[in-house]
């Protein structure tokens, strides 16, 4: 029995030293919680870094359920970029077991991109659990706004140069380079949406503020009671006869919400449902985060032209 | 004649010189205009500039400062092959970990109002209504509380990073241990986790729920049935293998996951161990691994092994395998299928003997396991069934049990269960208090569980 153990801790140690025997010139390794964070560190880490991440554009990120996955990702990474406002707070788990002291929170290496962003729904009075599943810190879903890229990447910049600070200068530069594409895209959106500014959208999870209010969209409702929480017959019934009153022509909704129910909604009230990139890989075609962006300009502007 | 040729030169020159003059007013013009336009543009770019950064800065004023180094000057670009790490965080050295620091130092830096820690409230009522001889004999799945509703376990939990190197965990748990309007009150857990320990090592130390196999370790609101499975309880007692020492974990940089663990605990449970001696300790071992099988279902399996001293000073030897499988189609909120196993394998040396003297000594190995099975086709119902099996760990004969149950889940922090379970026990013998029997057992379950406050993810 004693020898089979020792046999045990032998190959394991042997497998240990191999993998941690790589060459010093090896690429950074990030991990990114939401794959628009992914998406956004690889446009500002270039070749220097690799990026993995711990969720897909398919899944609600509020609710991932922690896989010892996610801390194999994370006992390897030099850093970790994460969203901020409550919205991943399930990495805090997969961090603990990933037994990895640089991304444990407080080191170098972890990178909360919230910082500087002019959060939206703040809430303005006392919070509790009878509003649902409610932000106290605001609505957290601000990288669908490409606005705000500039403000996310310069947090990656500074976070990426705290643990890499020899390569400054080339994020920085990968940085400008990134924000003069989306640059180029951003007129082209401005001009797509101008028809349809000031059109009313349902949505199906409050998600969608930074995306709408970018492009002078109104929010007039929400399929959800409440953050979270289905939606009773009666509120369904409100929302439906709301949307008749106020011509809502378009509901939106992520892949993981119920397509059935938002359906029926849409077609009870005579509006079309839209089925956006939530994040990067939301949508077949919304591979990277300008094509994601890209894709939810062009279906929702399509959607709301009569 | 020289006047008139001098008039002449003059009013040649100044004939033509005026284009010349216009010509460079109008390109001065241009670029006066031009030059303004700029300044104008320049203007704009740097009124905006400052707001965006006043208002950066406003935000940032309106944080607490972070615990994190500030950013370097930035170097000149080096080449890649000279490698990463300057910033790195560097473990600490054992003197790093002996130094004495502030604890408190970052309350100093909280904002108005805001606590540095999470804390959470859980609640848990539990149910049961079964035969009137069960009742007598004080024999169901909650001992002593047989045809009662009451409060099991209300939990409140406190956690949070101490400082940048450790976190703690606090859970004080009330709940009716014995039928009546009191309710006691216990320590459930005290734990700090070292979390920045070099080679991929952590300890954790204090009171906790040991990691033997996949429930142990869970506390009962988060149970995924109602009870905790029978194997468990007749091994290691309604509790659970609750203990007070340390566990290491090494978690290897591995292409697969795989975390070893070792404890060292008192042994203070008195149903498996009971000696609560650290010179003859319960010593603990587990391994553990993960396999995604696609993006939608993944496995989990693992064994784990307890060894200590009874009470008697005779050894005991627990070895259990976990085995856990979670199917969640794409963009589900939950698993559709989850199907999981445990079993223990006890060897334990007992005395043997009569009413008068003590015979001799033997070992008694012992096995009882479980498997569950829970679909969730809707996001507010799920429908589950548990199977038991398990012998005595030291009395002769065994039970099995079957258990179907249904969950409601009117929203994340709020489930109510109800479940059915028929246990069939081979022996009537120990389970005839006050002359009753509880050789066979029907009950009915119910349970509520809410959450208040902070609640820490599941894991898989």
């Amino acid at each position: 029995m004693r020898r089979w153990i020792f046999a045990l801790f032998a190959i394991v140690a042997a497998l240990t030293l191999t993998a941690a025997g790589a060459p010093a010139a090896r690429k950074l390794r990030v991990v990114a919680t939401i794959p628009d964070l992914k998406a956004l560190t690889e446009a500002v880490g270039g070749d220097l870094v690799d990026v993995d991440t711990l969720s897909r554009g398919t899944v609600n990120a509020h609710e991932m359920e922690v896989r010892p996955s996610m801390m194999l990702k994370l006992r390897k990474a030099d850093a970790l970029v994460e969203n901020g406002l409550e919205l991943d707070m399930w990495v805090d788990v997969a961090v603990q077991g990933a037994n990895n002291a640089n991304v444990v929170r407080g080191a170098p290496g972890v990178i909360d991109i919230s910082r500087g962003i002019s959060v939206l729904e703040v809430p303005s009075v006392r919070v509790d659990r009878s509003m649902g599943d409610v932000h106290p810190l605001g609505n957290p879903h601000y990288s669908l706004d490409p606005g705000l890229a500039p403000i996310i990447t310069q947090n990656i910049v500074d976070g990426l140069s705290r643990v890499a600070p020899e390569h400054r200068t080339t994020f920085e530069h990968n940085r400008q380079v990134f924000l003069g594409q989306l640059d180029q895209h951003m007129a082209e959106w401005t001009k797509i949406m101008e028809p349809v500014k000031g059109s009313k959208v349902v949505v199906y999870h409050p998600q969608w503020i930074y995306f709408l209010a970018r492009f002078g969209l109104l929010e007039a409702g929400w399929v959800e009671d409440r953050p979270g929480i289905p939606p009773s017959p009666q509120h369904l019934v409100r929302l439906v006869r709301k949307m008749k009153d106020e011509g809502v022509k378009a509901l939106i909704y992520a892949p993981w919400n119920d397509q059935k129910l938002a359906t029926r909604v849409a077609e009870e009230a005579g509006a079309k449902t839209v089925l956006l990139a939530q994040m990067v890989g939301g949508v077949k075609g919304a591979d990277s985060y300008i094509s994601a962006i890209d894709y939810n300009v062009k279906t929702l502007a399509k959607a709301l032209r009569p | 004649m020289r006047v008139w040729i001098i008039t002449g030169l003059l009013v040649g020159l100044v004939i033509s010189a005026t284009p010349v003059g216009a010509q460079e007013a109008e390109t001065l013009r241009r670029e006066l205009e031009q030059m303004r336009k700029q300044f104008e543009n320049a203007q704009q770019q740097y009124q905006k500039a400052i707001e965006t950064l006043s208002e950066r800065l406003r935000r940032l004023e309106t944080r607490p400062e972070p615990v994190v180094a500030p950013p370097a000057p930035p170097p000149p670009t080096t080449p890649l092959a000279q490698g990463l790490g300057q910033g790195q965080m560097a473990p600490p050295s054992a003197t790093d970990i002996l130094r004495p620091r502030q604890p408190f130092g970052l309350y100093q830096q909280r904002g108005t109002g805001q606590l540095l820690f999470d804390m959470g409230i859980a609640g848990d009522f539990v149910g049961n209504i079964t035969q009137p001889n069960v009742d007598k004999a004080n024999a169901g799945t909650f001992t002593g509380r047989e045809n009662r509703f009451f409060p099991r376990e209300v939990e409140l939990a406190l956690f949070g990073q101490i400082d940048p190197f450790a976190r703690g965990e606090v859970r004080i748990e009330a709940g009716e241990e014995t039928p009546g309007p009191e309710t006691t009150v216990r320590l459930a857990e005290a734990h700090l986790t070292l979390l920045t320990l070099p080679y991929g090592l952590q300890l954790k130390m204090g009171q906790m729920r040991a990691r033997f196999g996949l429930t142990n370790v869970i506390h009962e609101h988060d149970l995924p049935f109602v009870d905790r499975p029978d194997v468990l309880r007749v091994f290691f007692g309604e509790e659970g293998l609750s203990e007070k020492g340390a566990e290491f974990t090494w978690v290897p940089d591995l292409p697969f996951y795989l975390e070893a663990l070792a404890g060292v605990f008192n042994g203070d449970n008195e149903t498996a161990f009971g000696r609560g001696k650290l010179n003859e300790p319960l010593v603990t071992g587990r391994l553990r691994s993960f396999l995604e099988l696609s993006d939608t279902s993944a496995i989990q399996f693992g064994a784990s092994l307890a060894h200590g001293t009874t009470a008697d000073r005779l050894r005991s030897t627990l070895i259990g395998y976990e085995i856990k499988y979670k199917y969640r189609p794409d963009g589900w909120l939950h698993p559709l299928l989850t199907l999981a196993s445990e079993g223990i394998y006890s060897i334990r040396r007992v005395e043997v003997s009569d009413d008068t003297a003590v015979f001799e000594k033997r070992t008694r190995d012992r096995f009882g396991w479980y498997g569950h099975a829970e679909l969730q086709p809707l996001r507010r119902w799920a429908f589950g069934a548990r199977y038991d099996s398990t012998q005595y760990p030291v009395n002769p004969g065994w039970q099995w049990a079957v258990e179907p149950y249904v969950s409601f889940f009117p929203s994340e922090f709020l489930r109510f269960r109800l479940a059915y379970k028929h246990t069939d026990r081979s022996h009537r013998d120990g389970f005839t208090d006050n002359g009753g029997s509880a050789r066979i057992m029907d009950e009915l379950l119910f349970q509520a569980s809410f959450i208040l406050g902070a609640h820490p993810a599941h894991p898989f």
